[in-house]
């Protein structure tokens, strides 16, 4: 996992203070007058609020009838800043109930409102009519408070337990927020029945302050060892969102937890996932996985209609691509697992998640006897996967095709979707590809094969009135193609689309617009339009003038920021190519023309190339961006900066033409 | 056995659904499908108005969807509460030619709660059904019953369900038995039907053959334009109340009664506000003090359960928790000034909405609770729900709106302040000195008041990073660097915002030939023009008037000439006014730009005109001196 490793190096280690964990006392309701006076240090000082310390205890009960549970416990204090902390005053719990008797269960809420008040210290207890209960649906209910008498300077604090039935993945712990924190711990005790795997993200280093061996009684009379982990972070500062990112989550000093295997006295030592070969299994075994895979009647009905004996491999996998694309809408969920057990019931729907979709894809490919896999696949807003084998961190399925060799990727939710081609949201770099026969796997890369491109062409007339007429060429291919056919599909007509197209070119007219290869995904999508454009050359005096770029002309440096913290990941690289051809009147002359000039990224990751030309009447420029990566290291995003100030400063220079005397 | 009966009533659709091929989309005349995302192909409301508090409404409804642009408008989302329920829903998809595709089951049906975006708590739940179609077109129909058990108002009707959204048939038809009063409001083009049927009365709305509406910017509405109606019970009777609509006054009595005896104070505050208000000599001031004193103790807190949604919680409730909502906390604050001894009434607003109508009361006009103090012949009000709202500021939401105010009397229909032009202000003076190298420092120091106060607001009001970081990702200016900067209310009790943001640019000079392009606006410019509409259908007009005032001096960089200088230039209109002034004294370019604008409704034949207007200054905005390097 190279990008994994990436993120763990440009990670800070931040200076522990082991010994504030054992002197430091948490006990509801028990305030010290001087945590009135705590500040938010450094440059968090003019923060909304402050968490004084956020404690989490997870550990396991038992019950002969229920079997075990686990009981997560969090007790957490704020203080108030600023009026714009406000809203920590209300706290909301999701919690989960499955279809059988399995739920998680909210147990003793305390929470209380703490004001200076002359000196002393005034306490005002949450109210009975301050607990709701939302019953969000079957699945989900919320239990909300709201806390009284909330002022800037008041400390708020919240405990509570919630108790749950779902061991496979333990709750987790966030060790930091957007409001800064100053003590923050997870304590687990994991009973010596039950090994998890546990997986730290982001960019601080999460430290475990203790691992002890202790005993715990499950039942009476009954010792069971266990083990006690705790994990902390001291003065952690606010983290805010960055533009260009997979997900924030990615970069919150995190834990989590999932079950690997159970090892019960009087009973056998059970892998449930430890491996990848035994996570692969299960999934072979799954009705909603690798058994739906294998249902083939609906691939036998429909198999021989379509492939009319087609015996080219990759004309085989493009039909039925395109059959499955054609045929199943995708309702916009994601899921690893299809909703039913048979691909037949998909296609009866006509709708489906992505795995209904994708796994119905693979069946079909498979009886074909096409070499392909389910690739498992964690979005980018789910966060990057932690590279060892947990199940719980994929989210989405599409499928891996291998012909000659050769590694084609195929997602079927989108009928603008090419072959070959990975949405946005699954561009996070690597997926699993599963080879279900075997019961092996292993990591691929997703890096895309396409990057977003588009060439324009303008070819234009210049006369006396300042007016430039001619016509502009578009050619769009990659992700720009299937941005600009989700748009061109989205608008209800032509009319409206030109509509909008103009909207931001401000003097454009545009007669006899024409789009061609909207339906044939593997060609260049090409637009072309007669146009006349006012209001973009000037005069003054004898001078007339014009950004040469027109319309396509970068205004703005995209990055803004004087700092970066993360890595600048673009999903897929960008190339914009610009060209112009402007014929001017015969008693114009061009005043001397801007220099061209190359701006590089050392080694060649990322160029911006500029050209004057001028000949006879004749005039053209070029301008051309390549963004041949979709990583930047947050030092590297110095140099796009750098980059797109040299592209906004060379792409404002005007050409001047002097009206000859 | 639940499930047994479920699995009866489907059996029981099958049977009586034959209806083959009528939503072939072969059969939508070309006129209406011009322009269309979607056609509503047949929609019936029928209301049926049994008893005071008591009714049942059966809907049913099929829309073609024509292209993808139409796909938000395939679902089904209705609202239900525990006085109005929802049952007997059915569902179906057909293709393009009418075939049946799809019917679906209640296990499709999904079933959520719904709790606006700005309450903790609410009891409004959902029925949803998102229908899904691969193919372009298809139709969805669907149907449900609802039983009333309470009625504060009855379901309204619109011809046009939206933009791009034709209508072939559609049509209301409410039912009530003849003992029972109800009245109704529609736009004057439309006809009502009414029918005597023995024991009860009809009255019938419908609409036919209606093309699609394309949206138009600056749109103030379809109302003048289309086909409505809005029916409303005179008498009612909800979650135990009762009342009667007949006219504001009435409708004011219903609500000053479910606020009566709300506001008694605890003791401790009683104290605390003679404490507060001792010695202060006007009522004046003392509005101004308790005011402070409410929004140092309180904030917003949402809850809307029932009759909880009309009846504020008491004021002694709110004394304990200091929190409350729109009604809470007014009621709070008029329980404070009580105790001062300065009377005030509580003002019924449609806040963002259209003004009340005066000569039709009823339910859905309003949606906000606000404080009307009369002080010095004037009325003073008082937006509670606000920590940062300076004393008498209601935003521009709240202003120039009728309203009703609640006395003890009954309701009272009067009109919220209008802010004028000269009242949203933005006032700039910018600073700009070129250093020998191109590198220039910026100087932008701008005051902003009420509406403009209010748009700058959240930045003013966020944390300094926030700042930084809005700053840097809105100013405009090329090549900016941040330098310093400072957001300010100097006096609280006023709206207005002063904003001091220094940077540093070596960017603001376009190179072309020998010469250097200095555009001279540099943050206010217009930057795009409306497209011009060709038979434009609603009225317009803009969101507030304003009044911009900027002035830039450029002190030229050593070495160059200015070459050029554009004149100045005056535009005027009926819909604001325009001054840009170029002067040049030495190697100082004073720039300055003042716009007026004014809004007010203008008619749809207008409205090129405006672009017209708009274009001018989009031109006058762009105009650039021109400087060559000295010899």
């Amino acid at each position: 996992m190279k990008i994994k490793t990436l993120l763990l190096l440009i990670g800070i280690a931040i200076s522990q203070f082991g010994a504030f964990a054992q002197k430091k006392e948490f006990k509801f309701g028990k305030i010290e007058s001087e945590e009135f006076q705590t500040k938010a240090p450094g440059r968090d000082s003019a923060a909304a609020a402050l968490k004084l310390f956020d404690i989490g205890n997870c550990y396991f009960e038992y019950n002969p009838a229920t079997g075990f549970k686990y009981v997560y416990e969090r007790h957490i204090r704020y203080k108030i800043l600023t009026k714009a902390g406000y809203d920590l005053a209300n706290y909301k719990i999701g919690l989960y109930k499955a279809t059988g008797n399995s739920k998680e269960e909210l147990f003793g809420m305390e929470a209380a409102t703490y004001n200076l008040v002359d000196g002393k210290i005034v306490t005002s207890k949450l109210t009975k009519d301050a607990k709701f209960t939302e019953e969000y649906n079957k699945s989900y209910t919320y239990k909300k408070f709201a806390l009284p008498n909330v002022k800037e300077g008041s400390i708020l604090e919240f405990k509570y337990k919630i108790k749950s039935d779902f061991i496979f993945n333990l709750r987790g712990w966030k060790f930091q927020s957007d409001i800064p924190t100053l003590y923050t711990e997870y304590n687990v005790k994991i009973p010596e029945y039950f090994i998890y795997k546990t997986n730290f993200g982001g960019y601080l280093k999460v430290e475990r302050t203790k691992r002890e061996a202790i005993t715990v009684s499950y039942a009476i009379g009954l010792i069971t060892n266990a083990t006690y982990d705790q994990y902390a972070l001291t003065n952690v500062p606010a983290l805010k969102d960055e533009a260009f990112i997979t997900t924030i989550d990615d970069y919150i000093p995190s834990i989590e937890f999932e079950l690997q295997a159970t090892d019960f006295p009087n009973d056998i030592y059970k892998n449930l996932n430890g491996t990848w070969p035994k996570i692969i299994k299960e999934l072979t075994e799954d009705e909603n996985f690798g058994v739906f895979i294998n249902k083939n009647s609906q691939a036998k009905a429909i198999l021989p209609g379509l492939l009319k004996g087609e015996k080219d491999t990759l004309a085989i996998t493009r039909l039925i691509f395109d059959y499955v694309k054609n045929n199943i809408k995708w309702d916009k969920e994601r899921s690893k697992y299809a909703s039913s057990t048979n691909p037949k019931v998909v296609f009866d729907k006509k709708t489906g998640n992505s795995a209904d979709i994708n796994l119905s894809l693979i069946s079909l490919l498979k009886e074909a006897k096409i070499n392909v896999n389910p690739l498992l696949i964690s979005t980018r807003d789910n966060g990057i996967h932690p590279g060892y084998p947990m199940i719980s961190k994929f989210n989405n399925v599409i499928a891996h095709v291998i012909v000659n060799n050769q590694n084609i990727l195929l997602d079927a939710t989108d009928i603008d979707m090419p072959l070959g081609m990975v949405s946005y949201d699954n561009l996070n770099h690597e997926g699993m590809s599963l080879d279900l026969k075997n019961g092996t796997g292993g990591w691929i890369s997703t890096e895309p094969i396409f990057a977003s491109e588009k060439t324009i062409n303008y070819f234009l007339v210049l006369d006396k009135e300042n007016k430039l007429k001619g016509n502009i060429v578009q050619y769009t291919k990659g992700y720009a193609a299937l941005n600009l056919r989700e748009r061109y599909r989205t608008t209800n007509n032509e009319t409206e689309f030109l509509k909008n197209f103009k909207k931001t070119k401000t003097g454009l007219e545009i007669s006899s617009y024409k789009i061609s290869n909207l339906d044939d995904l593997d060609e260049l999508l090409t637009e072309s339009m007669q146009v006349l454009i006012e209001d973009n050359v000037e005069e003054a005096g004898n001078l007339v003038y014009f950004t040469p770029l027109l319309f396509e002309k970068t205004k703005e440096n995209p990055f803004k920021h004087e700092e970066r913290l993360f890595p600048v990941d673009f999903a897929y690289p960008i190339k914009e190519n610009y060209r112009i051809t402007v014929i001017y009147p015969a008693d114009y002359e061009v005043e001397k023309l801007p220099i061209g000039s190359v701006y590089k990224i050392p080694n060649d990751k990322g160029t911006f190339t500029i050209t004057f030309f001028q000949q006879e009447n004749q005039l053209m420029v070029k301008s051309v961006i390549d963004i041949p990566k979709s990583f930047y290291s947050p030092e590297e995003y110095f140099h796009l900066k750098e980059l797109f100030k040299a592209i906004v400063e060379k792409q404002a220079e005007q050409i001047v033409f002097k009206k000859k005397a | 056995m639940r499930k047994l009966i479920a699995c009866l009533f489907f059996i029981g659709i099958c049977a009586t659904v034959k209806a083959q091929n009528i939503y072939d989309v072969g059969s939508i005349s070309e006129n209406l499908k011009k322009n269309a995302i979607a056609v509503i192909r047949n929609e019936e409301l029928f209301f049926d108005f049994k008893g005071v508090g008591s009714g049942q409404e059966t809907y049913k409804i099929a829309i073609t969807i024509l292209n993808k642009a139409g796909d938000d408008l395939a679902e089904m989302a209705e609202v239900y509460d525990k006085f109005i329920g929802v049952s007997n829903i059915k569902a179906t998809l057909y293709d393009a030619v009418g075939k049946k595709i799809k019917e679906y089951k209640s296990a499709d049906i999904k079933d959520q709660s719904l709790i606006s975006d700005y309450s903790i708590f609410e009891d409004n739940r959902l029925k949803y059904l998102k229908f899904l179609s691969i193919a372009y077109p298809y139709t969805i129909e669907y149907s449900y019953t609802k039983d009333y058990k309470g009625i504060l108002s009855f379901p309204s009707w619109y011809a046009i369900k939206g933009y791009n959204i034709a209508t072939e048939k559609s049509s209301y038809t409410f039912q009530k038995n003849n003992g029972l009063k109800v009245k109704y409001l529609t736009n004057s083009a439309l006809k009502t039907d009414s029918i005597k049927l023995g024991e009860k009365t009809q009255y019938k709305w419908s609409a036919s053959n209606i093309s699609g509406i394309e949206h138009e910017p600056y749109s103030i509405g379809l109302d003048n334009i289309t086909d409505w109606v809005k029916v409303s019970p005179t008498q009612f009777e909800y979650d135990n109340t009762t009342g009667n609509f007949d006219s504001w006054k009435n409708f004011g009595a219903w609500i000053y009664k479910l606020n009566e005896n709300s506001n008694i104070l605890p003791v401790a505050i009683k104290t605390q506000i003679q404490t507060l208000t001792k010695g202060v000599k006007t009522d004046k001031d003392k509005v101004a003090i308790l005011y402070n004193y409410l929004q140092q103790n309180t904030r917003y807190v949402s809850v809307q359960l029932g009759i909880g949604g009309f009846r504020p919680i008491i004021a002694e409730k709110v004394a304990q928790v200091n929190y409350g909502d729109c009604k809470a906390l007014s009621n709070y604050m008029k329980a404070l000034l009580n105790e001062a001894g300065i009377k005030s009434n509580l003002v019924v607003i449609g806040n963002g909405m259209p003004s009340m109508n005066p000569n039709y009361s009823s339910m859905g006009q309003a949606n906000h609770m606000i404080l009307a103090v009369p002080l010095d012949n004037e009325m003073t009000f008082l937006e509670c729900t606000s920590q940062h709202h300076p004393i008498g500021f209601i935003g521009h939401d709240n202003s120039d709106r009728n309203v009703l105010m609640i006395t003890e009397n009954g309701g009272q229909i009067i009109r919220t302040p209008k802010y004028t032009a000269k009242d949203n202000f933005q006032n700039r003076k910018i600073k700009i000195n070129f250093k020998d190298d191109d590198m220039a420092e910026i100087g932008i120091k701008s005051t902003y008041g009420n509406a403009q106060f209010e748009n700058s607001m959240s930045l003013l009001l966020s944390e300094p990073l926030e700042q930084r970081k809005k700053i840097n990702e809105n100013n405009g200016i090329p090549g900016a660097e941040l330098i310093s900067f400072k957001f300010e209310q100097p006096d609280k009790t006023l709206p207005i915002m002063t904003e001091d943001i220094t940077f540093r640019s070596n960017q603001l000079l376009t190179k072309g030939a020998d010469k250097i392009f200095l555009t001279l606006n540099l943050v206010n410019r217009r930057e795009n023009i409306p497209l011009k509409i060709e038979n434009r259908k609603t009225h317009f007009s803009i969101r507030f008037s304003f009044q911009d005032d900027d002035e830039i001096t450029y002190i030229l960089p050593k070495g160059y000439n200015l070459e050029f200088l554009p004149k100045d230039i005056h535009i005027s209109s009926e819909f604001g006014t325009y001054d840009a002034k170029f002067v040049v004294k030495d190697n100082v370019i004073t720039y300055s730009r003042a716009q007026v604008m004014n809004t007010k409704s203008f008619p749809p034949e207008k409205y090129n005109e405006f672009v017209d207007f708009y274009k001018k200054i989009y031109q006058a905005d762009k105009q650039k001196a021109i400087l060559a390097k000295t010899p």
